[in-house]
């Protein structure tokens, strides 16, 4: 089993940590620092992220999402056709985004996320995974005033967002996850979401994940497992019907293992992670399935995310101690471990810049080595 | 029969000077006490105003009060609050955890209503937030399902209805803002609410806002309470044509001022805004009144709102000569 994360992490700690990233926008905002400050903060903050998923121990890791202002608009700003509106709620969560507007024909003209990986892949320890939102998603949290129709809206996001994806992969990234949780609330769409899918992932060579969240796949699975990704995530705690519809047929890809609720403050026992571990054994061996969050963490306070994710790898490691399977799990992880070591080989240049506590953490790496 | 009673939703802007004692209680400059002082010096101003304005049904502007959850999660027993998260853009809030079985400990709003309504012998209604708003903006890790906490919370939030009314309140309202987030859960809204209200004879409001009320109408309509607080300015009164579908039956508290706008309507606006509801809902049923709390605003923004809604509603009662 090995431990991931879905996208986002929250983008500022609790006292008597500074809220660094939340001044520096306001003083940005209050013209009291320049872009280029307000840059050097943010990626300041990104490393901060990712440190402390590595601490936790998760095995491939985001890089926090922390310039994404919410999982629409950070794409849509960076995609020719679309302006930027009012606020509205996203999904049933008390958080809110600003809608996009398409007002003419969406056009990729430039990387839009493509800076922030090579970033995050030069100062992380962990191999890092590219999280967009998808082009159905994107295109129903929108506001469409262009095309004619929504299928042509989708699919237009679709060859887009498969540009950015192809630029992501010439600049090295090897894992690209995109979002859908909207094909879950809107499920006689079907037809249109297999096209977008297959356009959105024509010609891409990464490794691919699919990940649906805030509700269950009954109704499009099987059939969601012919769409080619390599990986399906499923979110088991606000879809807990997930565990009926995996029983309805094989399930045939990797699984991205939504059991750590993202929703909630309430840490989950080891005795019931472990159990829910077991339970889906049955349906996928645990090789092949990633554990991760039911959705990205900002749903939470910054120290319980981390501990959420703390709470998850202990959950794994003993339950791993105990699999019959320990010699999968183990081949697994030297494999990653493997790929770790490269990473800090080209992160040691950035590394001295970093705060005294990962300072200590790559000194620990270099050691290893 | 009075008709067109104006009336407000429930927060005012708190003065310059409160919001300074606040950050210094913070920092630990001035004690409890003196803060208290200045957040009835605060109350007293409002009560005058709205006096002073001509204000049918007066609120006591919650001047003591942070957030609208965040309140009663520090008033009562069962909650923590929790580290910081994000809600959009720069904006973070501390979003309670229900840790424990929530009880209150003693009469927790009571207090404050009845200085208010010393002040005045205008009504001054009583404010409590909804056990489904109380739920939804609060992480559970206590009752495990959002049923059993809201059923849980409604017999909290109705304790408090039973002293507000023996404390003498006509009117309470008893938000709930997230009433619409979950469509499917609206019979739960429904239920948790006839637990709230059960046996009070004081007139009952909910206010509403924040959401699609078009997903939730016209069910909404057996909430168990005499009156909905609605939005209408916002959104150019486009839920009186939802009501145009099934006729609209209960008592409305009509936003005719935006709230979320620096920008003053003209009195033209606001007057064709409640002539509009006349022509579907009878007079005696409207209760004009801001889109929602005016805390947002600046205080000379919330009083030229609240004074647009008394002069628009007196224009409007002159010109159709209603009492």
């Amino acid at each position: 089993m090995k431990t991931t994360v879905v996208g986002n992490y929250p983008k500022i700690p609790n006292l008597p940590r500074p809220a660094k990233f939340r001044k520096a926008i306001a003083d940005f905002d209050a013209g009291k620092i320049t872009r280029a400050e307000l840059e050097r903060i943010t990626d300041q903050v990104t490393v901060e992220v990712l440190d402390e998923q590595a601490d936790a121990g998760i095995d491939l890791v985001t890089d926090g999402k922390i310039r994404w202002e919410d999982e629409q608009t950070y794409l849509a700003r960076g995609l020719q056709g679309f302006s930027i509106s009012g606020l509205l709620r996203y999904f049933d969560s008390n958080t809110y985004y600003r809608q996009p507007v398409c007002e003419g024909a969406v056009r990729w003209t430039q990387p839009i996320t493509v800076r922030d990986f090579q970033f995050a892949q030069e100062n992380s320890a962990k191999p890092i995974k590219v999280a967009l939102t998808g082009p159905y998603t994107l295109a129903r949290l929108s506001l469409n005033q262009h095309y004619a129709t929504l299928d042509e809206f989708v699919l237009a996001l679709a060859d887009a967002l498969n540009a950015e994806a192809r630029a992501l992969e010439q600049a090295g990234a090897t894992f690209i996850q995109f979002d859908e949780p909207a094909i879950l609330r809107h499920k006689q769409d079907w037809a249109l979401f297999e096209q977008a899918m297959r356009r959105l992932t024509q010609g891409l060579t990464a490794k691919l994940a699919l990940y649906t969240y805030f509700g269950d796949v009954s109704g499009i699975y099987p059939q969601i497992l012919d769409l080619p990704f390599a990986v399906l995530g499923l979110d088991f705690v606000q879809g807990p019907k997930n565990w009926d519809v995996i029983k309805t047929a094989p399930f045939t890809k990797e699984l991205g293992f939504g059991i750590v609720n993202a929703r909630n403050t309430k840490i989950e026992t080891k005795k019931e992670l472990q159990r829910a571990f077991a339970r889906i054994a049955r349906f996928v061996a645990l090789d092949r399935v990633y554990i991760n969050p039911t959705c990205g963490l900002e749903f939470l306070p910054r120290e319980r995310a981390q501990e959420k994710l703390a709470n998850m790898v202990a959950a794994v490691g003993a339950a791993g101690s105990r699999d019959t399977k320990r010699g999968n799990t183990k081949t697994a992880k030297r494999g990653s471990a493997k790929r770790e070591s490269a990473k800090r080989g080209s992160a040691k240049k950035i590394g001295a810049k970093k705060p005294a506590q990962s300072a200590k953490k790559s000194k620990g790496a270099k050691a290893k080595k | 029969m009075s008709v067109l009673l104006t009336t407000a939703v429930g927060s005012y802007p708190k003065p310059d000077y409160l919001m300074q004692a606040r950050n210094r209680l913070r920092r630990k400059e001035i004690s409890r006490p003196e803060l208290t002082e200045l957040e009835r010096q605060a109350t007293r101003e409002w009560i005058e105003f709205q006096e002073q304005i001509g204000l049918d049904i007066l609120v006591d502007g919650e001047q003591y009060r942070g957030d609208m959850v965040e309140y009663f999660a520090e008033e009562w027993k069962g909650y923590a609050i929790s580290g910081l998260v994000r809600a959009y853009g720069n904006r973070y809030y501390h979003k309670p955890i229900i840790v424990g079985k929530v009880a209150r400990q003693g009469p927790t709003t009571v207090e404050w209503w009845q200085y208010a309504q010393s002040l005045t012998r205008k009504p001054v209604k009583g404010m409590l937030t909804g056990p489904y708003t109380l739920v939804d903006w609060s992480f559970d890790e206590y009752y495990g399902s959002r049923r059993k906490a809201c059923l849980a919370l409604a017999k909290v939030v109705h304790a408090e209805c039973v002293d507000l009314e023996r404390a003498g309140a006509e009117y309470i309202q008893i938000d709930e803002p997230a009433a619409s987030v979950v469509p499917a859960e609206i019979d739960l809204l429904i239920e948790a609410m006839a637990i709230v209200t059960k046996g009070l004879k004081a007139k009952t409001i909910s206010h509403m806002c924040y959401g699609d009320f078009t997903t939730i109408y016209p069910r909404i309509l057996d909430l168990p309470v005499d009156q909905l607080d609605l939005e209408m300015a916002n959104s150019n009164y486009d839920l009186l044509d939802v009501f145009k579908s099934h006729p609209y039956t209960k008592e409305i508290g009509l936003g005719i001022v935006d709230v979320h706008s620096h920008k003053l309507e003209s009195l033209a606006e606001a007057k064709a805004g409640i002539k509009r509801a006349l022509q579907q809902i009878p007079a005696e049923k409207i209760f004009p009144d801001p889109d929602c709390g005016l805390k947002t605003r600046t205080v000379d923004e919330a009083k030229a709102k609240l004074e647009l809604v008394v002069r628009a509603t007196r224009e409007v009662k002159q010109e159709l000569g209603l009492a």
